[in-house]
C-alpha cells in the first residue's frame, strides 16, 4: 500500500492503522509535503519538507544564487525525500560529493509514529549521533523523511563541458587518465555510451567555479584533446529511455574502483553512462557482478529495532 | 512501543547499577589479558595508569583498571571477547586528546590503546584512498601522500598527534572543514570490533567501489564517540592538495567588523578554505608566545584562506580584502612566502597553548551558531564576561559559526571555578537559542551530557540510545557518555592545563 498523508499531525495514525492492520506499506506519497520552510543565503542553509520537489527546490534556491549541489536524474520527478532515501546522484558527483555530504538534519515519523529530529541547522555540529546518514539510503525502511535541512553552494559563475570521443574503450581510459594527473579539478568526469547506436566512447569533463578558472581548464582540456564543445544531454537521454533498445528496462548501478571501471564496463558491452572519477555506472540490462560482503546481522538488528513490527518498506539490499 | 523496553529505557541505568559493585581487575582476567597482548602491552597498578586517568578535558578524573596495547585486529577482538566474558567495560583510546572527555573511564573498565596499531597499511594512488592502522597519526598521512599532491582533509588543531581512530570516533574537524567537510566526508569505510568481539567492515571495502550496498552504518558510526566499538582500520579518502592558495590576515578595530565581514565574505558567494578568528586576548598571547608580528592593539584579526586553481585567486582576494576594509579593516596583509604563511597557521593552531602564558586555567567550548548568528553571539560572550568578572578570549573557525570561547579562571579560587563553569553553560545555552549547537567539533563526551536534552528532545535521545544498542546490546562500550542519566566521575579537580 502507498501511504498518503495529508498532513504531519495525521501521518502517525496512518501509521498505526497500517501496524494494526500488519498491511506493509510500499512507499509514500507525500506531495502534501511540499514547503520550502527557508533559504537562508546568509547562512548558506535551507530547509524543506520531503515532498518538494528537486527542481522546485533549486528553483528557489538560484532567486539568491545558490543550489544544493547535487543532479541526479529527473529532479522535477524526484521528492526531496526519495533523493535523500536513494542516496541519488548525478554527474557532479566527481566535484561535489552526495546528498550525505549536504545533509545537516533530518525530521523523521518512526514506524510508530513517534516524530524525532538529528542534527539542526548548522554547517558544523558533532551534538548526538549522526542519524541523519543512517535514513539516506535507507529507501523508507527505517522511518519516513518529512523535513531536511541542507547545507548550500554558491552558484558556479561560470560552468563549460567539453567532450573528446574514442574508438576503442582503452584510448578512452588513457585519456581519463591523462585528466586524473593533469592540474585539472573538473567538477564532473563521466564515460558514457548513452545511445546503443553510438559507435564511440565519450569522456565528458564540465569545470564550474570562477570564470577564470573554467577559461584556464578549458585550455589545458584542449591540450588533452578535450576540444569539442558538450552538455549532459546524455545523461538525460540516458534516464529517458529515449534510444528505443533497454526502454522500461530497470537501470542497474554498479560501483566499483575507479581504477577498475574500463574493464567492468568492457565486460557490459550495453549502453551506459558511468562517472568515471567514481568508478560508478549505470546502465540497462541483467545484473552484473557480486554483492561484497556486509555486516547482515547489523542490519537486520538496525531494521528490527526501527521497525520491529515490519511494516514499512524492504531494507535496501 | 519501540525503544521502551520495561524497566531498561537507558542502559546507563544499568551501567549504574552495575557500578555499585567497584571493578578490580582480578588477576585471572589481568592474565588472560597479558596472554592475548603479551606482559609489556598490560599496563596495570595505580601509578602506571595515572597517564590515562582523562584526556584533554581534565576536570574529570578516573584512571581505568588496566590498558591494553594490541598490536593486531584479531588481538583487539580476543581483549574485547574477554571483556565481553567478564562484563567490563572497554573504553577504546587513541591519542588522548579528546576535549570533552569521551575516553574518561567514568567506572574504570579495560582501556584499550591503539598506539600500536599506527601503520600506514597501503595507499592507492590513483584510486586516491589509504589504508591506515586507527592509531595512525592524523598528520602522517598527509605527509605520506603530499610529494603526490594528494591530502587527507580533516585537520583539527591536534592533528600532529591525534589519531584516525579518535578522528572517526568523533567526526573530528578543524579549520579546513568549511569547504572541504569533516571526517565523515572523508572515510570511506572502516573496520570495527563490536563489543561482542565480532569484526566487521562499515561503509566501502578497500578494494570496492565507493557506493557501498545497504544502510550507511559507517556513515551512523562516524561521531559515535567511541560507544560502537573499536575501530581497526580506516579506509580513507584522499583528495588533491589545491594548487594554489593565498593566506590574508584581515585586522580589525573590533570583533564586531571581523564577525560581520565572514558573513559579506560568505554572503559574495566565496567559498574560502578557512576562515578563523582570534580576538585581541588571543592575538596578545600568541604574539607574546610566537612573535608573529600581530599588533597588539587590534580588537580582532582574521585569518582568510583562499585555496584552488591560481587563475581566479587574485581576484577572489582583492574581493576579501574589499570586504574587509568595507568592514573598518585597519590592514590586510597578504602572506608572501610559503613560510610566512604556515608560520600564520602555526599560531593560529598554538593559540590554546599560549594561553597557557596568561591564565593557569581555561574552560573551552565549542559551541555553533548559524554564521549570520556571529555578531550576537561575540556581543553575548563579552557580556558574559562582564557579568562573571572572567576574561573570556576567542579563538575560533569563524567560517563556520564554530565558535571556541576560553573562560579563564584561577583554581585557586574555588569561586572561580563555578563562575567558569556557569558562564560556558550560559554561552552555550546562547547557541540553542539561536539555532545552532552546543559541539561543532570536540563531542559531548561527560562534558556536555546535561546538554544533550537541551538541544534533543527526549524521543530524539531514545532513538540514539536504540541505534547504540543496535551495535552495543550491553551499553559497555565508552559507558556513561553523551547520555543524560550517566554516571559521572566523583573527583573534580581543575588542574592547570596543558596545551591541546
Amino acid at each position: 500500500m502507498i501511504l498518503r498523508p495529508a498532513n504531519l499531525p495525521e501521518l502517525p495514525g496512518l501509521l498505526a492503522r497500517a501496524r494494526e492492520c500488519g498491511e506493509r506499506i510500499s512507499s509514500f506519497d507525500l506531495s502534501a509535503f511540499n514547503r520550502v520552510m527557508e533559504h537562508k543565503a546568509e547562512d548558506m542553509t535551507a530547509t524543506a519538507e520531503a515532498g518538494v520537489s528537486l527542481a522546485d527546490l533549486q528553483e528557489r534556491l538560484a532567486e539568491r544564487g545558490q543550489w544544493l549541489p547535487v543532479d541526479p536524474p529527473r529532479p522535477e520527478r524526484l521528492s526531496l525525500g526519495a533523493l535523500l532515501g536513494g542516496n541519488e546522484s548525478g554527474p557532479h558527483r566527481f566535484g561535489c560529493g552526495t546528498v550525505r555530504d549536504y545533509l545537516l538534519g533530518i525530521k523523521v515519523v518512526l514506524a510508530d509514529g513517534r516524530i524525532v529530529s538529528f542534527g539542526g541547522k548548522v554547517v558544523k555540529n558533532v551534538a548526538g549521533y549522526d542519524l541523519g546518514k543512517l535514513f539516506i539510503g535507507s529507501r523508507g525502511s527505517l522511518g519516513v523523511i518529512v523535513e531536511a535541512v541542507f547545507k548550500l553552494c554558491p552558484r558556479p559563475e561560470a560552468e563549460m563541458f567539453v567532450e573528446a570521443r574514442f574508438a576503442a574503450l582503452d584510448e578512452a581510459g588513457t585519456a581519463i587518465e591523462a585528466v586524473l594527473n593533469s592540474g585539472l579539478a573538473p567538477a564532473v568526469l563521466d564515460l558514457h555510451k548513452a545511445l546503443p547506436a553510438a559507435a564511440q566512447f565519450t569522456v565528458v569533463l564540465g569545470f564550474a567555479g570562477p570564470r577564470e578558472d573554467v577559461q584556464w581548464q578549458l585550455g589545458c582540456a584542449a591540450d588533452l584533446g578535450f576540444r569539442q564543445a558538450s552538455s549532459l544531454q546524455y545523461e538525460e537521454e540516458f534516464w529517458d529511455g529515449r534510444s528505443g533498445s533497454g526502454e522500461g528496462e530497470v537501470v542497474r548501478k554498479v560501483a566499483v574502483l575507479p581504477s577498475k571501471l574500463i574493464g567492468t564496463v568492457q565486460s557490459l558491452g550495453v549502453p551506459f553512462v558511468a562517472r568515471a572519477g567514481n568508478g560508478i555506472m549505470y546502465y540497462r540490462g541483467p545484473a552484473a557482478g557480486q554483492k561484497s560482503e556486509r555486516p547482515l546481522k547489523l542490519a537486520q538488528r538496525l531494521k528490527q529495532t526501527f521497525d520491529p513490527l515490519n511494516v514499512l518498506p524492504d531494507a535496501p539490499v | 512501543m519501540l525503544f521502551r523496553l520495561d524497566g531498561d529505557t537507558a542502559g546507563v541505568y544499568r551501567d549504574s547499577m552495575r557500578e555499585e559493585q567497584p571493578l578490580v581487575l582480578r588477576p585471572q582476567v589481568r592474565d588472560a589479558l597479558a596472554e592475548i597482548v603479551g606482559e609489556p602491552n598490560v599496563i596495570s597498578g595505580a601509578e602506571r595508569l595515572l597517564v590515562y586517568e582523562c584526556d584533554a578535558y581534565t576536570l574529570e578524573k578516573r584512571t581505568p583498571d588496566a590498558v591494553v596495547l594490541p598490536r593486531t585486529t584479531p588481538e583487539v577482538a580476543r581483549v574485547v571477547r574477554l571483556c565481553a566474558q567478564y562484563q567490563l567495560p572497554i573504553i577504546p583510546r587513541g591519542a588522548g586528546t579528546s576535549l570533552s572527555g569521551s575516553v574518561l573511564a567514568v567506572t574504570g573498565g579495560v582501556m584499550i590503546g591503539l598506539s600500536r596499531m599506527n601503520s600506514i597499511l597501503e595507499i592507492d594512488y590513483r584510486n586516491r584512498r589509504a589504508l591506515v592502522e586507527a592509531g595512525c597519526v592524523n598528520a602522517w598521512i598527509t605527509q605520506a601522500v603530499k610529494a603526490r599532491g594528494l591530502l587527507f582533509a580533516p585537520d583539527p588543531s591536534s592533528q600532529s598527534a591525534c589519531t584516525i581512530g579518535g578522528n572517526v570516533a568523533m567526526n573530528a574537524g578543524g579549520p579546513h572543514t568549511l569547504k572541504l567537510g569533516v571526517t565523515s566526508n572523508h572515510v570511506l569505510g572502516f573496520e570495527l570490533v563490536l563489543p561482542d568481539g565480532e569484526v566487521v567492515w562499515l561503509g566501502a571495502p578497500p578494494d570496492g567501489g565507493e557506493d557501498a550496498e545497504g544502510y550507511d552504518l559507517r556513515g551512523a558510526a562516524i561521531g559515535c564517540e567511541g560507544m560502537f566499538g573499536v575501530v581497526t582500520r580506516v579506509l580513507v579518502r584522499l583528495i588533491k592538495a589545491p594548487p594554489a592558495c593565498k593566506t590574508l590576515l584581515g585586522v580589525f578595530e573590533s570583533v564586531d567588523d571581523a564577525s560581520q565581514t565572514v558573513s559579506d565574505i560568505i554572503a559574495a558567494g566565496i567559498i574560502p578554505a578557512a576562515v578563523e578568528m582570534m580576538d585581541q586576548i588571543i592575538t596578545q598571547a600568541v604574539e607574546a608566545a610566537y612573535h608573529f608580528g600581530f599588533p597588539l592593539d587590534a580588537g580582532a584579526v582574521l585569518i582568510v584562506e583562499l585555496d584552488g586553481l591560481a587563475a581566479s585567486l587574485e581576484r577572489q582576494a582583492a574581493r576579501v580584502s574589499e570586504l574587509c576594509r568595507k568592514n573598518r579593516a585597519r590592514e590586510v596583509r597578504v602572506a608572501k612566502s610559503e613560510q610566512e604563511r604556515a608560520d600564520l597557521w602555526k599560531s593560529r593552531k598554538r593559540a590554546f597553548g599560549a594561553i597557557g602564558r596568561i591564565s593557569p586555567n581555561f574552560l573551552t567550548q565549542d559551541g555553533v551558531v548559524p554564521r549570520s548568528k556571529l555578531p550576537e553571539i561575540m556581543r553575548f560572550i563579552a557580556a558574559t564576561s562582564q557579568k562573571y568578572g572572567l576574561r573570556i578570549p576567542n579563538v575560533f573557525h569563524a567560517g563556520d559559526g564554530n565558535i571556541h570561547p576560553l573562560v579563564l579562571y584561577d583554581e585557586r579560587q574555588p569561586e572561580q571555578v563555578n563562575k567558569a563553569v556557569s558562564a560556558g553553560t550560559e554561552i552555550l545555552e546562547k547557541c540553542i537559542e539561536l539555532g545552532g549547537s552546543v559541539t561543532g567539533e570536540h563531542g559531548i563526551g561527560v562534558e556536555k551530557i546535561d546538554f544533550m536534552q537541551k538541544q534533543f528532545s527526549s524521543a530524539s535521545l531514545e532513538v540514539m540510545q536504540a541505534l547504540r544498542r543496535v551495535f552495543d546490546p550491553e551499553t559497555r562500550c565508552n559507558p556513561h557518555k553523551m547520555f543524560p542519566g550517566s554516571k559521572r566521575c566523583v573527583d573534580f579537580v581543575p588542574r592547570k592545563q596543558i596545551a591541546a
